[in-house]
């Protein structure tokens, strides 16, 4: 009983913050003036959804990525389920990210796709990465050649990240977005949308996380930090 | 007396000692779950130098599982193993070069002849004149005429007698066989009791797992019994027959099939 | 230090031994390889431009699927008769394992690349009197990246039913910045390609020796 009003009481306020943010954005916050013609970029507020979805993705990564070394050095399932909700996130929220770059190209440059942007191809590349996890993780027999596979490559994948960037940004960059230098209100608005939207994540992860514990047969307690708090696990199994 | 025995250590050295004195094999609790089944529970050993033991056990029982843990082929879920005084799980690599296995498989490279696989085991392990140290396996073994022919010819009792040449090519202290007798013919098995026999004689500690009871209690000088991942008996060879063991055996099928949850 | 060496020279030699013996692997992938390089060849060979600018590009894709296809052949050798339980019973690091197959599967991609990266050459009509050395050198540097991936995870997967594609899936994504950085490097020569190549190699190499050392099992 706990646990679902914990629960409620978190997505309530996620959500309230969320609308919050929205309102803030419609109405407050003053749209970004192009520098060079002096007209308002409305597509400009994606930003406000865009960064912190981008960090977030990151965040979820990184989650992943600890989940794997942790299941590696110590082989307590609970670490691969971790890995697997962090992955799981990441797929959702770059998929954002590539929806909000998207339309951001479409505002800014008129395509909906283009190879000429390192960001977006960045996004797409990162999502290719995790969307490979995920499939690798359902094609490997046994839950714990599947843990191990999942961890190696959750690491690699990792670490692969800095050089995707770095290769992505040798590509032709034609649609550099116009540098827009921000006003208080506009950095005030960005910092009150990273509260929704990494509730949002980290409740996500918390799901999923969850779910992959239930479905193993694990009970999680309300307050239950992953690792923390473990009760005896139902099928009498190694934990 | 008193005095030489206090003295052998200072001629032999501390590491010397340490090394001749230590006992094959001490495992303590030794565990191993795989995908959530338990194939070892709680398993303690302790073999000294030398003795000739007889592994025995329904399928499933676990005796593959855990001579894979004896030779550090997997690491245990749980508990400790050490091996000549050393811990399995900190120094694997050092142990290998005492321990031998024979497995159900032969471990062998079909495409390459039996020389170049005992060559390349031979490098592997370090040994001076691999070649050399091949051929006199393999005369010992009676496949001096077949050295150079592909594995892949071999019949099944040819082809496990160069595994087992593969095992000894290090001369390992402790040698462990999962089922080695498994499909060979008659003459091979022959063959291979008199070489098991040989080796215990020269003071090497075997561990055999084994499914005919009989042979086994009459190779070995201590019989071990498992099932369903337990030992159950732990005893001389000559204190048992076939027909106790067998029992045994049949008693831990009946449990399970009860359903009982151990 | 050298011993080590020489465990991972014995381990490559028994692989190559195995090969030349059998010959089942550098056939196939050549011939897949130039088969790859000559469908697109004939889609694309019509427009010279094209041709030159997107010949490393196309190369990459004859390289890819002829290397995944090598790697897992040459760790199916190890799947025979539970020949890769022999090698993990030897008093060797696991490490090691790895870097002999690390190292026969370089060979054999060299010797591929060898065949297939002349026949793109021609095809497409690339212009590389501007830097030969230097495009070699490009290609081989990618090829190491490329071989410590793939062999890591033809490694790690080896044990399991290798599905169809499984392997190239895994390995694609993760090499993409190899293909980037080449491709690149090769067009507009100069520019941090080289160095992002580099890093991957040595970052890579170094991964996958400490993983393996955890994963493998027979």
């Amino acid at each position: 009983m706990n646990r679902k009003i914990l629960s409620c009481a978190y997505w309530t306020v996620a959500a309230l913050a969320f609308a919050g943010v929205m309102g803030l954005i419609y109405f407050w916050t003053p749209f970004a003036i192009d520098p060079n013609d002096g007209k308002p970029i409305i597509f400009q507020k994606i930003l406000y959804f865009h960064l912190p979805v981008a960090i977030n993705t990151f965040l979820a990564c990184t989650v992943c990525f600890a989940g794997g070394i942790g299941y590696l050095v110590n082989r307590q399932t609970w670490w691969d389920d971790l890995a697997a909700a962090g992955a799981k996130v990441s797929v959702v929220l770059c998929t954002g990210v590539l929806l909000t770059g998207m339309l951001w190209a479409k505002g800014a440059w008129n395509v909906w796709w283009t190879w000429y942007s390192p960001r977006l191809t960045f996004s797409f590349m990162l999502w290719l990465l995790y969307v490979v996890y995920l499939i690798v993780r359902s094609s490997v027999e046994g839950s714990q050649r599947r843990a191990v596979v999942g961890a190696v490559y959750g690491l690699i994948a990792f670490l692969d990240i800095p050089l995707v960037y770095l290769s992505a940004r040798l590509l032709p960059d034609q649609f550099h977005p116009a540098d827009i230098t921000l006003s208080p209100s506009m950095k005030l608005t960005l910092a009150a949308s990273f509260v929704p939207i990494t509730m949002i994540a980290l409740g996500l992860v918390f799901l999923q996380y969850r779910l992959h514990r239930v479905q193993r047969g694990e009970v999680v307690g309300p307050l239950t930090l992953p690792g923390l708090g473990m009760r005896p696990s139902l099928t009498g199994g190694a934990a | 007396m008193t005095l030489a025995m206090t003295q052998l250590p200072s001629i032999l050295g501390p590491a010397m000692t340490a090394d001749a004195a230590a006992i094959p094999v001490r495992a303590s609790g030794l565990s191993k779950s795989i995908e959530s089944r338990d194939i070892l529970r709680d398993i303690d050993l302790e073999i000294p130098h030398g003795r000739f033991i007889a592994l025995l056990g329904a399928n499933g029982a676990g005796k593959s599982t855990l001579l894979k843990i004896l030779s550090t082929l997997n690491a245990p879920t749980a508990g400790t193993l050490d091996l000549f005084g050393i811990s399995a799980a900190a120094s694997a690599v050092k142990i290998r070069r005492h321990i031998g296995l024979i497995g159900h498989q032969t471990m062998l490279y079909h495409d390459l002849s039996a020389m170049e696989n005992l060559v390349f085991f031979a490098k592997l392990y370090g040994i001076a004149d691999p070649a050399g140290r091949a051929m006199e396996l393999l005369t010992q073994l009676g496949l001096a005429n077949r050295a150079n022919d592909p594995v892949k010819a071999f019949s099944r009792g040819m082809a496990q007698r160069v595994a087992i040449a593969r095992a000894l090519l290090h001369e390992p202290r402790l040698l462990l066989a999962d089922e080695p007798f498994a499909g060979l013919d008659a003459p091979s098995t022959a063959l291979l009791e008199r070489l098991l026999t040989e080796l215990h004689g020269q003071g090497k500690t075997i561990i055999l797992a084994n499914h005919d009871i009989a042979q086994s209690l009459r190779l070995a000088q201590t019989a071990i019994v498992l099932a369903k991942g337990r030992k159950v008996i732990d005893t001389h060879a000559d204190q048992l027959d076939a027909g106790a063991v067998l029992a045994s055996m049949e008693n831990a099928a009946a449990d399970a099939a009860d359903g009982g949850v151990a | 230090m050298t011993a080590t060496l020489n465990q991972i020279a014995v381990l490559a030699a028994k692989d190559l031994r195995i090969e030349g013996r059998t010959r089942s692997t550098l056939g196939l992938v050549v011939v897949l390889g130039v088969l790859i390089i000559s469908v697109l060849g004939f889609g694309i060979g019509t427009q010279p431009q094209l041709a030159a600018l997107g010949a490393p590009s196309i190369l990459w894709v004859a390289y890819l699927f002829s290397g995944v296809l090598c790697f897992e052949k040459t760790m199916a050798t190890e799947r025979q008769d539970g020949a890769l339980a022999g090698l993990l019973l030897a008093p060797i690091d696991r490490g090691v394992i790895y870097a002999g197959k690390l190292a026969s599967n370089l060979i054999l991609m060299f010797a591929v690349a060898a065949v297939i990266t002349p026949v793109g050459v021609l095809f497409f009509g690339m212009d590389l009197s501007a830097a030969p050395l230097g495009f070699v050198a490009v290609i081989a540097i990618s090829m190491l990246g490329f071989a410590a991936i793939g062999t890591l995870f033809a490694g790690l997967m080896s044990s399991s039913r290798l599905q169809g594609g499984l392997l190239a899936m895994v390995v694609f994504p993760l090499v993409l910045p190899l293909v980037i950085a080449s491709t690149q490097q090769v067009l507009s020569p100069g520019g941090t390609g080289l160095a992002i190549l580099v890093a991957f190699d040595a970052i890579f190499l170094t991964a996958s020796w400490i993983v393996f050392e955890l994963v493998l099992e027979p």
